[in-house]
């Protein structure tokens, strides 16, 4: 179970495929469905981030998904942090905080008047 | 042995301090000359309540040193190293060791101690590195005349995530030592699976002893008449909640270690040296410590004991009241200095000279107080601490459960710290009896969507603790201890307090009322007053008070919690046990109370509480392997992640 020693990865590719390991294991055993589905999830992640890396010039490998969501709206990529609410499934309720937050952070007054 | 009865309790716990005093001086002596010392960072907190670096130097100690990673510069050749048996301390002594041997002088001499016993696999590491080991049998350390702990500070994960029972083991030593010292506890009574562990290697410890030794039988205690070993998996609910005592809040904001808070030297004002002799030796023995260069904040240290007398005065108060006590105190001692314009004799000016001293340091810590009493206050103050502690409360009074559900998860989106939201989880979970799976799914997703996928780790381990789980078939079991127990109580006068029930402002912790079950065979009925207990006790009529009356008539809501329970009797072999009877009120009986897996300030100050109660009869005495709250039992059993170097919260 504690292959999850896999954060101890600095490498992107080396994490994803000591997570894949992780995942087997779960998904070997019913009494880890949760698990399974949220270490799938965190690879999904992963590759998502690494990707909205390259096109945004941002650190994002590696932080929890709302921060990532916050990290998106606050340079201005409106449309990836909705494909992430539709991807990771986020309630509207903790997305609209997030996007509040990060509006205020960004003093973005008029956008915030039309939410 | 030693004579029992002192000025404060029946138990005179200061000989343990003089045992331990003398032990490590025999540990300093054993080494001969100038020597060097290097402590394990979490002894050195306990080490100076036992002994000030004053004695260190009689016995030829010129330096001391924080055991940590990296090589050690020191001049001194003879090194004695202090340290509990962790293979990460081995690892370091055994660096130390290679980079002295790359010098061509190389004659160092090397010696270490364990504390509290040696382990094989930490001799293993250093078996050929020319090393001399020995044991220093530091374990019970006497915080107050009534509050002893052994400090081992992982106790809980290691007994109820780990299963490594060897803290149990270095409990039933310390029992043992106690029991040679002070006599045989006739009655040993308790609840939980390793408490009962430890209950059985306590009689085990006994009978190898008289088998070894058949001249050393233990006469039966003259005041001890009872050990209470209660598992901190019984009352998980308890440390969890908030602590709203003034020394439970402290220990909440700034976190309390041996019995010293640092805090922010600019809180309490600026501090004259001579604030209370106790606080002159401690300070210094820390000042003369820190070999690593000192942290840019300027924090100071404060002691919090018995030597304060406003401290005493306020520790277990609710905090609600601390406020107005400050007030009325600083009120007196403006009286007192006023009174100086009165003097009008030369008399009566020396008298006011003499009480002056006692004045200043007075004045200094209703200063250092009142500056931490602000702090705290600061942080009661904000929404979050007050919207945590509303579902807190009705969690445990079980109101409006499913309401509380939005406020937790609002707390998410909110981002409020994760220890604070696990809290809040857990103890939903506990009362509960466990979440529905939609919803324990639901809250499992955002934590890991919020905090990061690192802390699936942390779920899992709650998992196993039974602290986050899917909801079993049978509804609530705390319902009914709740309501079996009366652990809700709706009117409390914080002022003047009837019942343990005020130090978490109507909830009174579970683990204590389960003592008072034990000492007393019920609750202390609200509406009388406190010398009516023994007439409106059901069970042990007349003589309730005084004798010990163990489980019975609490059956049925043990049944719902966790755990063995047990109640044992202790012989003497020749069954003298009932020949050799108490001296009836002549002396208070104690009750020693060991909390296995940590127990928190609040439950110490309820356990205060009833020993007020009663008056004299029974005293408590309280021993911990160390002491908790719900942060640092949480944060235990989390995944820890330090090299990660952006973990969840960094803009927030």
């Amino acid at each position: 179970i504690t292959i999850l020693e896999s954060y101890k990865q600095k490498d992107l590719n080396e994490r994803t495929n000591k997570l894949k390991i992780a995942l087997k294991s779960y998904q070997d055993d019913k009494e880890h469905a949760f698990e399974a589905k949220a270490v799938d999830e965190n690879i999904r992640l992963l590759q998502v981030q690494a990707q909205f890396e390259k096109e945004m010039n941002q650190q994002l490998v590696g932080l929890p998904l709302n921060e990532t969501v916050h990290k998106c709206i606050t340079t201005n990529n409106p449309n990836k942090a909705n494909k992430l609410k539709s991807d990771f499934k986020i309630p509207d309720k903790r997305f609209w905080w997030i996007k509040l937050k990060a509006l205020v952070e960004m003093r973005d007054w008029p956008e915030l008047e039309r939410l | 042995m030693s004579h029992l009865g002192n000025t404060h309790s029946s138990l005179n716990v200061n000989s343990l301090r003089d045992l331990a005093r003398k032990e490590l001086t025999n540990v300093l002596d054993s080494v001969r000359g100038k020597k060097c010392l290097v402590l394990d960072p979490n002894i050195s907190g306990p080490l100076s309540l036992i002994a000030g670096f004053s004695l260190l130097k009689e016995h030829g100690v010129e330096k001391v040193h924080y055991l940590q990673q990296g090589p050690l510069e020191t001049e001194l050749k003879s090194l004695i190293y202090i340290c509990r048996p962790q293979l990460n301390y081995m690892k370091y002594i055994a660096e130390h060791i290679a980079h002295h041997q790359k010098d061509v002088v190389s004659n160092y001499e090397y010696n270490l101690f364990f504390v509290p016993r040696r382990t094989m696999i930490c001799e293993r590491v250093l078996e050929e590195a020319g090393i001399t080991i020995g044991e220093y049998h530091l374990d019970l350390i006497p915080f107050e005349d009534d509050l002893l702990s052994l400090e081992l500070d992982n106790t809980f994960k290691e007994l109820y995530l780990d299963g490594d029972y060897t803290s149990i083991y270095y409990a039933a030593r310390a029992l043992m030592k106690l029991q040679t010292k002070f006599g045989l506890i006739p009655r040993v009574i308790g609840k939980g699976d390793c408490a009962k562990h430890l209950a059985d290697m306590l009689l085990r410890m006994r009978k190898e002893v008289a088998v070894d030794d058949p001249s050393s039988t233990l006469s039966v205690s003259q005041n001890v008449d009872s050990l209470i070993i209660l598992d901190r998996s019984v009352d998980l609910i308890s440390p969890l909640c908030t602590q709203l005592t003034y020394e439970g809040l402290i220990d909440e904001v700034f976190g309390i270690r041996a019995s010293h808070v640092e805090v922010d030297s600019a809180i309490v004002g600026p501090a004259s040296q001579k604030s209370a002799p106790a606080a002159a030796t401690s300070t210094s023995n820390a000042a003369s410590t820190t070999s690593q260069p000192s942290t840019p904040a300027k924090k100071k240290k404060i002691p919090l004991n018995s030597s304060d007398r406003l401290f005493v005065q306020l520790r277990d108060m609710n905090f609600a009241v601390v406020g107005g006590v400050l007030n009325r105190v600083a009120r007196r001692i403006n009286e007192n200095y006023e009174e100086r314009h009165q003097a009008k004799t030369v008399m009566q000016i020396r008298e006011f000279i003499n009480k002056l001293g006692g004045l200043q340091s007075e004045h200094q810590s209703l200063r250092t107080h009142t500056g931490i009493a602000e702090e705290i206050m600061a942080y009661t103050v904000t929404p979050e601490f007050n919207k945590a502690l509303e579902v807190q409360q009705n969690l445990v009074a079980g109101i409006e459960i499913n309401l509380q559900n939005e406020h937790i998860e609002e707390m998410i989106n909110r981002q409020v710290p994760i220890l604070q939201v696990l809290r809040l989880l857990c103890l939903l979970s506990l009362v509960n009896g466990g979440l529905k799976q939609k919803s324990l799914e639901f809250f499992k997703k955002e934590i890991l969507q919020t905090y990061g996928f690192e802390h699936l780790q942390t779920l899992l381990n709650l998992e196993r603790l039974n602290m986050f789980v899917k909801q079993g078939s049978a509804s609530s079991k705390f319902n009914y201890v709740r309501k079996h127990l009366q652990l809700i109580v709706d009117e409390v006068d914080e002022q003047s307090p009837q019942d343990i029930s005020y130090v978490y402002s109507g909830y009174a912790p579970l683990s204590v009322r389960l003592i008072q079950c034990v000492t007393k065979g019920g609750l202390t009925p609200i509406s009388n007053p406190v010398g009516a207990n023994a007439a409106a006790n059901p069970i042990g009529t007349g003589g309730a008070a005084k004798g010990i009356v163990g489980w019975k008539g609490h059956e049925e809501a043990l049944k719902m919690l966790p755990g063995k329970t047990f109640d044992e009797v202790q012989k003497l072999d020749d069954g003298a046990i009932h020949s050799k009877k108490f001296a009836q009120g002549q002396q208070p009986r104690v009750t020693l109370i060991f909390f296995l897996g940590g127990c928190t300030y609040t439950e110490i100050s309820a356990i205060r509480f009833m020993a007020q109660q009663d008056e004299g009869q029974r005293e408590y005495v309280i021993a911990t392997t160390q002491i908790v709250n719900g942060n640092s039992l949480l944060s235990s059993v989390m995944q820890k992640m330090d090299n990660l170097g952006h973990s969840a919260g960094g803009n927030f």
